[in-house]
């Protein structure tokens, strides 16, 4: 009997994953948005990582459940979870499968709009190798969404919208097309969205990697809702207000169930109102704190690359930086990315869509995109922005809640000026110019903003709060690997900017209380907020390298326990630091050890 | 020479020897740097031991990682604190990053200066003279990861330091015959409990046992 609980049997141990049988909501409500598929069990599949923690919050299985994998949850994970789809290259081929692999309901693809279609209105694009297993219902009537990258090639690719056939699943003749995905990608995304999670980020979240060799992976991504703007504008784009208004209608009734709507107001009218104040002030959140964080995320018109609720989905374009390198732009061949800074107004952008969506559904009548240039969602989302930029430099430095409520409330204008030297530092680049990297352009950032927050409050304290650091010690601790000593020359103006970062800052302190007490809390709060060892996204590539060298050796259950430590090394709200327990000894040692040593590496990087 | 050795433990369990080491720092403001033996997720470790300290009316603290870059603005300021403590963890990664950091000599010198150095588990074996302790005994000893052939320490006391000790047979066999292939004793000693030196006086804070020449002697109540 598996883990001893004699009580339950194996079937309803593991029932609940009966659920994700491809059956989604959508399918019936919207059947134009998604083209189903019938699937079939994908052989060969061994599990590389099971997110068991994950499991547990979606209530996929009990609480009290053991996290070590045994042979009944593997195989329900497989019989679940190994699919791939029949699709038209298959039927066209005249392809035959036995019955019994076939499974008994359809899995759908949706439609999206995704600017790198010849198609710009979401006529031929979305899921181009995934399909949703479906919604599961889990504890306390909360729903998530489930989909799996990686099985099989899709009608919705843009291989197929360029080149006008059906591919193969899986043929080696093109490779975004195949309708595979592979499995470093899978464990990028579960090393990637683990540590945002736990930062307190909206994300997709990987529930559990397949393996296939040769590289070949499946990937299944959890969420409690998968919608995307995209979803939403290619009907917006195609004015079919019909279409609009049911797949709104269905949104709303997820966020209900999921209690991100409570109080839902009777009237159409003024549940968009709510719609679109509750997005506006999500995608201004978000811009903010992707910006504060070094976060690169592709955001652009067609709003593919992000969720409803600004959640990050697709970690393929998704970056960390160690520093604020505002210059760099990712080159996609056919085009450069945006950069780290303009993903605002890409943001912005989004919302003036949302804006024009919901006055359509309103109205039914769709107006031209300029005339919400200066709607009030605008002017909304530039005020919770600047909020929330404000907000993010006082988290950021250390001051805990009720500091950053009196700064905020009191003296946000100490809080403004203190953000405009603060920026001077973290903008200033390199001498050196636009240079390339690898994947792209850059122009580096030569200030290390987190080695000055962390050390700075510790240096005064420690000498006292009327001493102030030198100019040149000030320089030591902040000036980052890619400065030269021309960049960092102490001038009478880089002297001055000295001086009013620190004055700026003290003042803050001051303001809330005691300057020692405030420094020691602000300590104490900032060593774990601005820890040296922050992951970037380069150091996430090149963990997951060493991660795939070592797994021949690594068991689904090592890989879950070295994700959970490294995420837990990733922590960096305060609040939530658990102390450790003294030094640890496992077989997984020497592996953490290399992936903070890569992370170390890495740390001012892209 | 003022140094304080614990056997281990959590904070609330090391007050009394906390106590001890501010008494000797004689400030009534005194700074603390705390340097943990490997940093990773230590910031945890830093965040309780800062709290026990600040229940004791201690206000200012510097953690300074070794195993990372650091540069020589904080090392100055570390180096003029009050207190150093030398927190648990592997004694040979701790031996080794301090070695490369090049920071075994200046410890030594904050100490001839009138420093306060502590140390916990692994950051009190560090103030001995060498760090074989960790390394045995087998059922309970730190893993040689880093192949460290030279063990000398600090050696700023003439004993060896067993922290974490059980009063149990098989440690009291293992360290009867540890004892016998060196000239001076190893005082093992249970969490919560320690050494203090101070000049030329030792004294033992709780319990803790001798074991000399294959002999054992109970030290304290």
């Amino acid at each position: 009997m598996a883990h001893g609980r004699a009580s339950k049997n194996v079937e309803d141990e593991y029932s609940s994953f009966d659920q994700l049988d491809g059956r989604h909501p959508l399918q019936k409500a919207l059947p134009e948005m998604v083209v189903s598929y019938r699937a079939r069990t994908r052989k060969g599949a061994k599990i590389a990582y099971f997110n068991f923690h994950l499991a547990k919050e979606m209530g996929l299985i009990p609480e009290d459940h053991p996290e070590i994998m045994n042979a009944s949850l593997e195989k329900k994970l497989i019989e679940t979870f190994s699919i791939i789809i029949i699709n038209e290259y298959d039927d066209i081929n005249g392809k035959k499968f036995p019955e019994k692999e076939i499974k008994p309901h359809k899995y759908m693809a949706t439609r999206y709009l995704q600017l790198q279609h010849p198609n710009k209105m979401g006529k031929t694009s979305g899921d181009g190798r995934s399909v949703w297993n479906g919604q599961f219902k889990g504890k306390k009537g909360k729903v998530w969404d489930v989909s799996s990258c990686g099985s099989g090639a899709t009608c919705l690719s843009p291989a197929t919208a360029i080149q006008g056939k059906f591919f193969e699943s899986g043929d080696p003749t093109i490779s975004y097309g195949c309708g595979y995905s592979e499995l470093d990608e899978g464990f990028a995304t579960a090393f990637f969205s683990e540590i945002m999670h736990k930062n307190g980020y909206s994300t997709e979240r990987a529930l559990i990697v397949l393996d296939y060799g040769g590289n070949i992976g499946l990937t299944v991504r959890v969420h409690p809702n998968l919608l995307r703007p995209s979803h939403f504008f290619a009907w917006l784009k195609q004015s079919d207000h019909k279409a609009l208004e049911t797949l709104t209608t269905q949104w709303i009734s997820q966020q209900v169930k999921n209690k991100a709507f409570v109080n839902l107001p009777k009237t159409k009218s003024a549940q968009y109102k709510l719609c679109l104040d509750w997005i506006t002030e999500k995608f201004a959140k978000i811009s903010a704190r992707f910006e504060d964080d070094y976060i690169f995320c592709w955001l652009d018109w067609d709003g593919d690359n992000i969720l409803m609720d600004g959640g990050i989905i697709d970690y393929g374009s998704i970056r960390q930086f160690g520093l604020f390198h505002s210059e760099y732009r990712y080159d996609d061949v056919e085009r450069f990315s945006t950069t780290i800074v303009e993903q605002k107004q890409k943001a912005k952008y989004l919302v003036q869509t949302f804006a024009q969506m919901f006055d359509y559904l309103k109205t039914g009548q769709k107006k031209n995109i300029k005339d919400f240039a200066s709607h009030s969602s605008m002017t909304r989302f530039d005020e919770i922005f600047e909020y929330q930029k404000d907000l993010n430099l006082l988290e950021k430095i250390g001051f805990d809640e009720k500091s950053r409520d009196t700064l905020i409330s009191k003296y946000r204008s100490d809080v403004f000026e203190f953000r405009k030297i603060f920026s001077w530092f973290e903008t200033s680049k390199s001498s050196e110019g636009l240079i390339e990297v690898a994947d792209g352009v850059n122009r580096n950032a030569i200030y290390c903003m987190r080695d000055i927050l962390r050390e700075f409050p510790q240096l005064i304290l420690a000498r006292g709060k009327d001493q102030r650091l030198e100019a040149e010690e000030f320089i030591e601790i902040i000036r980052s690997s890619y400065a030269n000593d021309a960049d960092v020359k102490l001038t009478a103006n880089l002297k001055q900017k000295i001086a009013q970062f620190q004055e700026g800052y003290l003042k803050l302190v001051d303001h809330v209380g005691k300057t020692s007490s405030i420094l020691l809390a602000i300590t104490m709060r900032s060593s774990v907020i601005n820890k040296y060892d922050r992951v970037t996204g380069d150091a996430v590539t090149t963990v997951v390298d060493k991660v795939m060298n070592a797994k021949p050796k690594l068991k689904a259950d090592d890989m879950y326990d070295v994700l959970r430590e490294f995420t837990e090394f990733q922590n960096l709200d305060p609040d939530l630091k658990d102390v450790t327990t003294g030094a640890k000894k496992s077989n997984r040692e020497k592996l953490m050890k290399t992936m903070v040593q890569i992370v170390r590496e890495y740390r001012e990087g892209l | 020479m003022k140094l304080v050795f614990h056997g281990g433990g959590h904070s609330d369990d090391n007050k009394d020897l906390n106590l001890e080491a501010l008494r000797m720092c004689q400030d009534p403001d005194p700074v603390i740097t705390y340097i943990p033996a490997c940093s990773i997720d230590s910031e945890g470790d830093f965040l309780e031991f800062a709290k026990s300290f600040q229940d004791l009316g201690v206000g200012r603290f510097l953690y300074f990682p070794v195993d990372v870059p650091f540069d020589q603005t904080m090392l100055a300021q570390v180096l003029k604190s009050n207190i150093i403590h030398l927190s648990g963890g592997n004694t040979f990664y701790f031996l080794k990053t301090m070695r490369k950091a090049k920071l075994m000599p200046r410890l030594k010198e904050f100490v001839r200066s009138g420093g306060v150095l502590t140390g916990l588990s692994a950051g009190a074996i560090m103030m001995t003279p060498d760090i074989s302790s960790a390394g045995y005994p087998d059922f309970d000893c730190d893993e040689n990861d880093e192949h460290l052939k030279d063990l000398r320490a600090l050696k700023l006391v003439n004993f060896e330091f067993f922290p974490h000790y059980r009063n149990s047979k098989r440690y009291e066999s293992e360290l009867r015959a540890q004892s016998r292939l060196i000239d001076y004793p190893i005082y093992a000693v249970p969490d919560g409990n320690g050494i203090v030196v101070e000049s030329e006086n030792t004294r033992f804070i709780g319990k803790a046992f001798c074991f000399y020449k294959g002999k054992k002697i109970v030290i304290g109540r």
